[in-house]
């Protein structure tokens, strides 16, 4: 069975869509069936490209292929007898994040002629969908709000569940992921100064933003807390990441209204770490059952303190709901086996 | 491309994209898939037209219709034209192609094709053939830039036995069998090896002369995919290297494998590319396509030892004469 794996591509961009598709082709191969990615290009700007690159992915001729796995708007658009849609996120600018009270700049020239177009294009894709999975409930609500279908959550596994596989708190709190303002990683900056002073912060990953990694380091020291936090701002290779995570105490993250469980948070929860979190961090509170998986605290300084100084003060304790964050997140049963089984079916 | 099929005009890209990362540059790699078929022609140009890669400094493409991408600084390193339209125009395979619908498809190809080469900075080819067709077809200058191996450093004389080998897919295109044949008319106890994997009829139309002319202990038949190292080794001991393929349009990675095993070669003059890198009597020996012909040939490769390794230096020599060598792509290619 040769199953193609179809995704958009931007010249010189990798993400997390990117690393799924090749951790899908792996798994797939895993699975004794071959695969192999097809990358369209897409460029959503300008605008008055879209309509041509959705025809694009629509005039494509597919042969040699059994099923296609389809990720995203255009790409889903490819036409195929065979076609499952795992659907990652549609075009979000012409749906949830259009606002018609404040449009934005540069949709306002392709009116709502575009819209209409993306629209259809989306209701004949799903159309001839032989399934539709989505990636949150949170893509499954906006798929049945603004196209009137429905799909079927199938979150993303974590792609290398092996590397994640605990071990001993060497005590500190991680909180690993992009690092910007939606993730709030100052926020558990100004709440360490508010921590005994045993308690120690590790933040690692990528800064988005040129002055994000010096603003940082800048508010520790204002805080006063800079002998506590290390600060690890750079894209990390998956061993380094593991190791981080693997000998933390307890994980923090902090998204504002994630979509998903949350990579960072799913990691975490594979390791057996214990999760400290915010009230309003959306997807990731599935995983965070506070007193029995972590803690989840509104979103200040204060309360988040209490909450990274609790897990300190009784390692015990916080080692007992690591291992039960550990035990919720295999519930879920989200593993690559069972998603490749899914997709097949 | 066509999805799941992979060969040498996926590795030219993906060679190339290792050599141009290994000096420095950021290389992506685009694969859209592609049909000949009529019906669907022109779509397929339409959303190869309609694909933006304008975040690239330079754009090269390889096999059509890739070279209708618009982009300002675009270099095409083409190596076929979509062949029933072109140089396969009216082959016994596609019997219809004289009907008034599709001599209109090719007008208006053709007519397209030239527009797009036009928009290329600059045009190479992989063979002196291809920019022969080029001309003629499309009124094109073009430069030969010869596709080399990827990594030809393991490829040595080691030794040089009493083997003529043949390492490619085992296809009817490929005449395999002529040399079968041939090897029925030896006098001398030259042994031929084929290697690769193929066409499974034809295998056993291999087997089956191999057995009726009783050859079963000078030909050896490994039919089965082999990797680098083994065919390294099978080449750096061979005596000379056979390739007679049926009007192929370059000299094929067997004999550049060979060239750098310093072997001489051993084509037929209706090979097609071979006698672009092999001279006759100088790096090998280009004979008719017959068994006897060949026969004669192997003969003297094996008699004439002396004659035979001189050959086979001179065809290491001619590599570095016709610039194959990522270097030299590379050089040109960003020129």
């Amino acid at each position: 069975m040769n199953v193609l794996i179809v995704n958009n591509m931007a010249p010189f961009v990798w993400g997390g869509a990117e690393e799924l598709a090749v951790h899908l082709k792996r798994n797939l191969e895993l699975a004794d069936v071959s695969a192999e990615i097809l990358r369209i290009p897409f460029q959503w700007e300008p605008t008055a490209g879209i309509t041509a690159q959705m025809l694009l992915c629509r005039r494509l001729e597919l042969t040699n292929v059994d099923r296609v796995i389809a990720l995203k708007f255009p790409a889903y658009l490819i036409r195929h007898h065979e076609k499952v849609i795992w659907c990652l996120h549609q075009f979000r600018q012409a749906y949830d994040m259009f606002d018609p009270a404040a449009p934005d700049p540069a949709m306002v020239a392709n009116d709502a002629e575009l819209l209409r177009a993306i629209a259809t294009a989306d209701a004949e894709a799903f159309g001839e969908a032989k399934a539709i999975f989505t990636n949150s409930p949170v893509t499954a609500d906006r798929l049945r709000r603004f196209n009137s279908i429905d799909g079927q959550v199938l979150y993303p596994p974590v792609n290398d569940p092996e590397r994640f596989g605990g071990g001993e708190a060497e005590g500190y709190i991680f909180a690993g992921g992009r690092v910007n303002s939606m993730k709030r990683q100052h926020l558990l900056l100004e709440a360490l100064a508010f921590t005994p002073p045993s308690v120690r912060l590790v933040i690692a990953g990528p800064p988005e933003g040129a002055s994000t990694a010096d603003d940082l380091a800048a508010r520790a020291e204002e805080l006063g807390v800079a002998d506590r936090v290390t600060l690890d701002l750079r894209l990390l290779d998956r061993d380094e990441l593991a190791e981080w995570v693997n000998g933390a105490s307890a994980c923090a993250y902090l998204p504002r209204d994630e979509d998903s469980l949350g990579y960072v948070a799913m990691e975490a929860a594979t390791a057996g770490k214990a999760l400290i979190t915010t009230a309003d961090a959306g997807g990731v509170l599935g995983l965070v059952d506070p007193g029995v998986t972590g803690w989840v605290t509104e979103p200040s300084p204060e309360a988040l303190a209490e909450a990274m100084a609790a897990s300190a003060a009784d390692p015990r304790a916080t080692r007992r709901r690591g291992l039960a964050a550990r035990e919720r997140w295999n519930a879920f049963d989200i593993t690559w086996p069972r998603t490749v089984e899914r997709l097949l079916a | 491309m066509v999805p799941f099929v992979h060969g040498g005009a996926r590795n030219i890209v993906d060679w190339l994209a290792t050599k141009l990362t290994e000096h420095g540059h950021q290389v992506e790699t685009v694969l859209l898939p592609h049909i000949d078929h009529p019906d669907v022609l022109f779509d397929q140009m339409a959303a190869f037209r309609w694909v933006d890669l304008s975040a690239a400094d330079r754009l090269i493409c390889f096999r059509p219709p890739a070279h209708h991408v618009p982009h300002d600084n675009k270099v095409l390193w083409f190596i076929h034209h979509i062949r029933r339209f072109y140089d396969l125009w009216g082959a016994s395979y596609f019997p219809d192609s004289d009907t008034t619908q599709l001599t209109g498809l090719r007008d208006a190809l053709v007519a397209a094709d030239n527009a797009a080469l036009g928009e290329a900075r600059h045009v190479f080819t992989n063979s002196r053939i291809v920019s022969d067709r080029l001309a003629t077809y499309n009124g094109v200058d073009s430069e030969v830039l010869y596709p080399p191996l990827f990594d030809p450093s393991a490829y040595q004389p080691v030794e040089r036995n009493d083997e003529i080998v043949a390492v490619c897919r085992l296809e009817h295109h490929k005449r395999q069998h002529l040399l079968v044949e041939a090897m029925a008319h030896t006098t001398t106890p030259v042994t031929l090896r084929l290697c690769g994997t193929g066409n499974s009829g034809y295998v056993e139309q291999l087997r089956d002369t191999i057995a009726c002319t009783a050859l079963a202990d000078r030909v050896i038949l490994d039919d089965r995919w082999i990797d680098d190292d083994e065919k390294v080794n099978v080449v750096n001991r061979c005596l000379a290297a056979a390739y007679v393929p049926e009007n192929e349009d370059s000299y094929g990675y067997p004999s550049l494998e060979a060239a750098h095993a310093a072997k001489a070669v051993l084509t037929t003059t209706d090979s097609g590319g071979v006698p672009e890198l092999i001279t006759d009597g100088e790096n090998g020996f280009i004979a008719e396509p017959t068994p006897e012909a060949l026969a004669d040939a192997m003969d003297q490769l094996y008699l004439d030892r002396v004659r035979t390794e001189r050959m086979g230096e001179a065809n290491r020599e001619r590599v570095g004469e016709l610039q194959i060598d990522w270097d030299h792509v590379i050089e040109r290619i960003l020129a």
